[in-house]
């Protein structure tokens, strides 16, 4: 779908206007589902110097930060490949001292950004975490990691964090109209709290449908059009993680990445081939298909297992009857004209 | 006498007895989900299983990936968000949850970020992830150590156990009272806590297992219980359940990824 003057364009023109150099990037989705061709797109087109927010990093975190488009990192959760004998980007580019981490349990990374969302500037979080080191052990952040206040309520010491605004988020979605209205379903995790506390949202989605589909379910709308700068219809768009509804966790390309991830070598092999090697999805999906033929895509597409439809009719959607008349003064409209003619209501 | 069984399905079920019905359940991936199925299953009808994504009532049909998986059931009851996850068992709507160990001391404080210096980490381990305020807030935490170590001192402290043992935990006045780890589950043996000085002791041992293999992995001079038992051997309709719903987690970790990668092996090949 082309739409010249709109939001509808490619992940290559998306990620080319949105996300910049030096900016704080975050990806909007946790652990299930992530926007998996938007984050290579940002590392084909050589991204630097990001400050990258991820709630859990899985993948997605791995390839960003093995290419080198990281140099700091908010996050509660990192991926290991190979157990104790194995490795990740992550921790080799803690040992280099080309990546700073900062570490926050889900909850306290989650409430930055919901705290960020609403306008707030910082958040009360969970007081226990104040005896652990996600307290006391700090990285770039430093003082302003966590505050310590007091309530002016209970005078009881309150542990606090400060809100999150990032310049970016990318998140991908079940999907989406033309004009940005974002709808995801399942895990809810912290995609609209992600998406909503940033500056500029690039949303990525299965399909574009049309805008009464919105309509008709807004429960599942979870980021506003007017909110959103870009919309990328991305079939595929979040393998090898899944999307609920579309397909499951592709297993066979996760164990790929898995098997390749433990060392530095074996993820740019990795990347060379299923990230600068696919210049989009569709390259990368006809690569997958070529390679190992089409079994392993077909045996995850899912079977449709539907929401019972909520209800949102009404008695009625005009002021007027059937017979013509004003529902509560009980008159047509040539006869209620009149009325407001004889009452001296209308001015030449 | 049952049929024979693995070592992983003796764990399953000793995790999986720690839910009682009725309750409200965290459940972390692998292990815990295994045994939160089977306790909905076969001892637990009416516990709700709850993860920290925000899917809350769930039936999981299969095994889950991770904590945000609402592909392995069909439906949930209560869609949620993260936010709330947490501060629902921040006002102890939860009564149990349940945690992977990286470390774990004498008062079973964890340690699940890093080993060796947290900047310059020999290995790093994922994170808190929801640990630190799920073991703050439930009203229980149980642990699963499969792969971790016992030590005097931990790396880093990400998670809250009893601090510096005795009442320190409930004096601190950050925590609930009464809040905090009660069973740690080992490849050797089920440990639970003093119930005054809060420290870890060996409660129950695993068949096969003697005292001396449970201590030399501990760098103190363990406790041991004077009534201590064996961990009872699954019945058949235990064995039976996981088989059917996880025979990967049957199998155990290495087995299970010897048996893929074969497979993959094979698809590759061909």
């Amino acid at each position: 779908m082309v739409d010249v003057n709109g939001k509808v364009m490619s992940a290559k023109e998306a990620i080319n206007r949105f996300v910049h150099d030096g900016d704080a990037l975050v990806i909007g989705n946790y652990t299930v589902g992530s926007c998996a061709e938007l984050v290579y797109e940002v590392i084909r087109q050589g991204r630097k110097g990001l400050t990258l927010y991820s709630q859990s990093g899985i993948f997605d975190v791995e390839t960003i930060v093995g290419a080198g488009c990281v140099d700091r990192l908010v996050t509660t959760y990192c991926l290991r490949a190979g157990g104790k004998k194995g490795g990740s980007a992550v921790e080799r580019g803690l040992n280099a001292g080309t990546l700073q981490i900062e570490d926050y349990s889900n909850f306290q990374y989650n409430a930055r950004l919901m705290a960020g969302m609403h306008g707030f500037s910082y958040i009360q979080v969970l007081e226990g975490a104040m005896v652990t080191d996600l307290f006391h052990k700090r990285s770039f952040m430093g003082e302003n990691k966590f505050r310590v206040i007091k309530c002016p309520y209970t005078g009881k010491d309150q542990l606090t964090v400060p809100a999150a605004n990032p310049d970016v988020c990318i998140v991908h979605v079940q999907r989406c109209d033309k004009f940005g209205n974002a709808q995801y379903w399942g895990a809810l995790g912290s995609v609209a709290a992600a998406a909503l506390a940033s500056k500029r949202i690039v949303v990525s989605c299965e399909e574009i449908v049309e805008h009464d589909v919105i309509q008709s379910s807004p429960h599942l709308t979870l980021i506003p059009a007017y909110r959103v700068d870009a919309v990328v219809e991305v079939p595929w768009g979040a393998n090898p993680t899944e999307v609920l509804g579309y397909y499951n966790m592709d297993q066979f390309m996760y164990g790929l990445f898995m098997m390749a991830d433990g060392t530095a070598d074996g993820l740019k092999a990795w990347m060379d081939e299923w990230v600068f090697g696919c210049e989009n999805r569709a390259a990368y999906i006809d690569h997958y298909i070529q390679k190992f033929g089409s079994k392993v895509l077909d045996g995850i597409r899912a079977k449709a297992f539907y929401s019972a439809p909520a209800n949102y009719g009404s008695a009625f959607t005009s002021r007027w009857d059937r017979e013509g008349k004003e529902r509560n003064m009980g008159m047509t409209l040539p006869e209620f004209e009149q009325t407001l003619k004889e009452r001296g209501k209308l001015y030449e | 006498m049952s049929k024979p069984y693995t070592l992983q399905e003796l764990l399953v079920i000793a995790v999986a007895k720690e839910i009682h019905d009725h309750e409200n359940v965290i459940l972390g991936v692998g292990l815990p989900t295994t045994a939160g199925a089977m306790a909905k299953a076969l001892y637990a009808p009416h516990a709700t299983l709850m993860m920290e994504s925000g899917i809350i009532d769930f039936e999981p049909l299969l095994p889950l990936n991770h904590i945000a998986d609402a592909h392995s059931c069909r439906g949930f009851s209560y869609a949620t968000d993260l936010f709330s996850a947490f501060t629902m068992t921040y006002r102890g709507f939860v009564d149990v949850c349940f945690l992977g160990v990286g470390q774990v001391d004498k008062y079973g404080n964890l340690n699940t970020t890093a080993i060796g210096d947290y900047y310059k980490p020999k290995m790093r381990l994922p994170g808190s992830g929801g640990a630190a305020d799920f073991i703050s807030y439930a009203k229980r935490t149980v642990l699963t150590m499969l792969g971790g170590n016992f030590v005097n001192k931990l790396d880093y402290f990400t998670s809250p156990g009893y601090l510096d043992g005795g009442d320190s935990r409930d004096k601190s006045g950050l925590f609930p009272k009464g809040s905090g780890p009660t069973m740690l589950l080992s490849t050797k043996g089920v440990f639970r806590f003093d119930p005054v000085t809060k420290e870890i002791y060996l409660a129950q041992i695993h068949p096969r297992v003697t005292i001396e293999d449970v201590k030399k992995d501990v760098p103190w001079d363990l406790k041991i219980a004077p009534d201590l038992s064996e961990t009872p051997r699954p019945t058949d309709e235990e064995i039976d359940f996981i088989r059917r719903f996880a025979p990967a987690m049957s199998a155990g970790r290495e087995l299970s990824m010897e048996l893929t990668i074969g497979n993959m092996m094979k698809m590759l090949k061909a």
